[in-house]
């Protein structure tokens, strides 16, 4: 896993200095690099289980909110991306008898880079790595001395992406399809019986787990279509989330089938002092 | 490297299928999930002795997949109070168990009436959940209900500001039920000088019986620079009912100097309960961590008073209006 982890590390380091020690004589016409943003909205179905909560499996619905960025780095920026994402999330679950709640809040923060290979027609296939955030919290408003099971987890992911820029009749659409998978990384979780009363009377030990595939599986796969009207482009796609956690004989699955609806664009920040050198190519991150 | 990659391979199929025990909505299943649910979880099986293998064998006999969710729930209430533990609930739309016992086989030794007329002729104060009085022996006393009660930090300043200028002070705890640990600390600051060790938690590891953490030593602050303290003599007055967060206000409380516990061992209930579910939408409530005191001795039975202060209600007494509990406590601390 450490190797794993390594190699990632190191691909993303050598990127960087490749790049940095190269010295052109004539000065180079820096290309412009706008940003893609996306803001969405997700809505869909959510399934929820925590054993340190209850044995029982629930079921309902979830929402979210999220922002996307992308930008062609600096540095050869034809062939390597950032992404950053951003999100809040809530899911309303309700047990099979359907006399119990069970919520779970949380929020994630992730940025990454990949490694870009243009093909032929239009097609695109990226790859690299990603760390990721994520804090959340499950509340079962029935129980009494364990209402609530934290989550906090940072990762090391693996993601990339295939995107297809194509014509639909005269309608520019993007197509993309990106995976994204946590290799390993740290995450929270109490001891099998343990109270956060506990923790709260000073009891840190034991609480920090590091995960792998074994006890920390996640898979995000992110299906969208950018249908480009103009300027703005609307999103439209998919959100799909499984999260199985198992520590201390606690299992934790968290399972969601998100629609995604929202709208993207790319944006240049210019400066008034330089200006926008006319023979500057534009290098895109996604379109 | 192939074996490495087929390694993760194998890893990230199944680690996307942590499994999670599954029961049918039938009797049989519902029964089943409770007795897992205790079986991984309860911690006092060996404290008490049962086996709970051989409560399963009885119990399950019992069960038919005809049967209505009432005789169900009889049937799964029997099989839990045979742990004895009044943290232990079972709770539905149509009842909740209730292990009484561990009070109902003892005198109350407490009537609330009797205190608040014969010795306060219902002229006392409340805050915060707090009746006090001062007392004609110049005594402090304060009943304490429930830890359910948030007590502000204000209210113990006025409460004690109160019954500053009086020689000692009674705190009745008797018929209170627990509630919030935060509450007992809150209590509790205001009776220590310096960082105490309250207790020890322990919490199960795993699903075995004997499967314990290593005791985790606790302690309290004295209250902030600035809050009234108390520090002349203090008798905490139990009794059966005095149950869970009390017995663990009561079990720290004891181990103060200055301060004397009397009247009738209490009802015990140390375990910090879990709560949990059934297939069918019941509710259960059960012990999971076990609170130690200060000493490393557990109190899931009771705290007993001090030597020599084991007190019980005299009924005919109370005819009179003599709580001859309280009476003790007034004359222990007159004497001291």
């Amino acid at each position: 896993m450490k190797r794993l982890f390594g190699l990632i590390l190191v691909a993303l380091a050598a990127a960087v200095v490749t790049r940095a020690g190269t010295c052109d004589s004539v000065p180079e016409i820096k290309p412009l690099r706008p940003v893609m943003s996306a803001y969405m909205v997700e809505g869909g179905g959510s399934h929820l289980a925590d054993t340190y909560l209850t044995p029982l499996k629930y079921d309902g619905w979830g929402v979210a909110l999220r922002y996307e960025r992308m930008q062609a780095m600096k540095f050869n920026p034809d062939r390597w991306v950032m992404r950053l994402t951003a999100g809040i999330e809530a899911d309303h679950t309700e047990n099979p008898a359907r006399n119990a709640t069970m919520w779970y809040w949380g929020l994630d923060l992730s940025w990454g880079m990949m490694h870009r290979w243009p093909l032929p027609h239009g097609l695109t296939v990226a790859g690299g790595g990603s760390t990721s955030l994520d804090l959340g919290c499950l509340y079962n408003s029935r129980n009494g001395n364990n209402p609530a099971s934290a989550k906090a987890a940072w990762t090391v992911n693996v993601t990339g992406y295939v995107s297809w820029n194509l014509n639909l009749w005269r309608l520019p659409v993007t197509l993309r399809y990106q995976p994204t998978i946590p290799v390993t990384g740290v995450f929270f979780a109490p001891d099998y019986g343990e109270l956060y009363y506990e923790i709260y009377l000073g009891n840190h030990s034991g609480l920090a787990h590091a995960a792998w595939w074994g006890n920390y599986f996640m898979m995000e796969n992110l299906l969208t279509a950018d249908l480009h009207f103009g300027n703005t482009s609307l999103r439209v796609g998919y959100r799909g989330r499984i999260l199985s956690t198992q520590v201390n004989d606690i299992t934790t699955r968290m399972i969601t089938n998100n629609f995604v609806l929202g709208v993207s664009g790319e944006w240049i920040s210019v400066s008034p002092r330089k200006g926008i050198d006319p023979r500057a190519g534009i290098v895109s991150a996604l379109y | 490297m192939k074996k490495i990659l087929l390694i993760s391979l194998l890893s990230l199929l199944s680690g996307a299928c942590h499994e999670i025990e599954e029961w049918d909505n039938d009797p049989k299943g519902n029964f089943d999930a409770l007795w897992t649910i205790l079986d991984e979880h309860y911690c006092f099986f060996e404290e008490k002795g049962v086996d709970w293998n051989e409560v399963y064998n009885r119990y399950v006999a019992k069960i038919s997949n005809g049967m209505t969710s009432e005789e169900l729930f009889l049937v799964c209430a029997g099989m839990l109070d045979e742990l004895k533990d009044g943290h232990v609930n079972l709770s539905s739309s149509f009842n909740t168990s209730y292990y009484r016992k561990w009070w109902s086989d003892y005198p109350q030794n407490y009537n609330e009436r009797i205190v608040q007329e014969y010795y306060f002729n219902f002229n006392y104060r409340s805050t915060g959940g707090i009746d006090f009085g001062i007392l004609p022996e110049n005594i402090g006393y304060m009943h304490y209900g429930s830890f359910s009660d948030d007590i502000g930090e204000g209210n113990l300043d006025n409460v004690l500001a109160y019954f500053s200028t009086c020689n000692g002070l009674i705190i009745d705890v008797r018929d209170n039920g627990g509630g919030d640990l935060t509450n007992v600390e809150t209590l509790v600051r205001r009776f220590i000088t310096e960082r105490s060790l309250a207790g020890y938690i322990s919490h199960k590891t795993g699903k075995g019986h004997g499967e314990f953490s290593e005791p985790y030593a606790y302690y309290y602050e004295p209250a902030d620079e600035g809050r009234v303290m108390w520090g002349k003599p203090v008798v905490v007055l139990t009794n059966r009912s005095t149950y869970s967060a009390a017995n663990n206000f009561v079990a720290i409380m004891k181990l103060l100097p200055r301060v004397t516990v009397a009247g009738a061992t209490t009802g015990g209930g140390s375990g910090m309960p879990f709560s949990s579910e059934l297939p069918c939408g019941w509710t259960v409530r059960f012990s999971a961590c076990s609170i130690l005191d200060a000493m490393g001795n557990s109190t899931e039975n009771g705290v007993d008073p001090t030597e020599g202060c084991a007190v019980d209600m005299d009924i005919e007494a109370t005819l009179d209006g003599h709580d001859t509990i309280l009476d003790f406590a007034i004359g222990y601390l007159t004497r001291s």
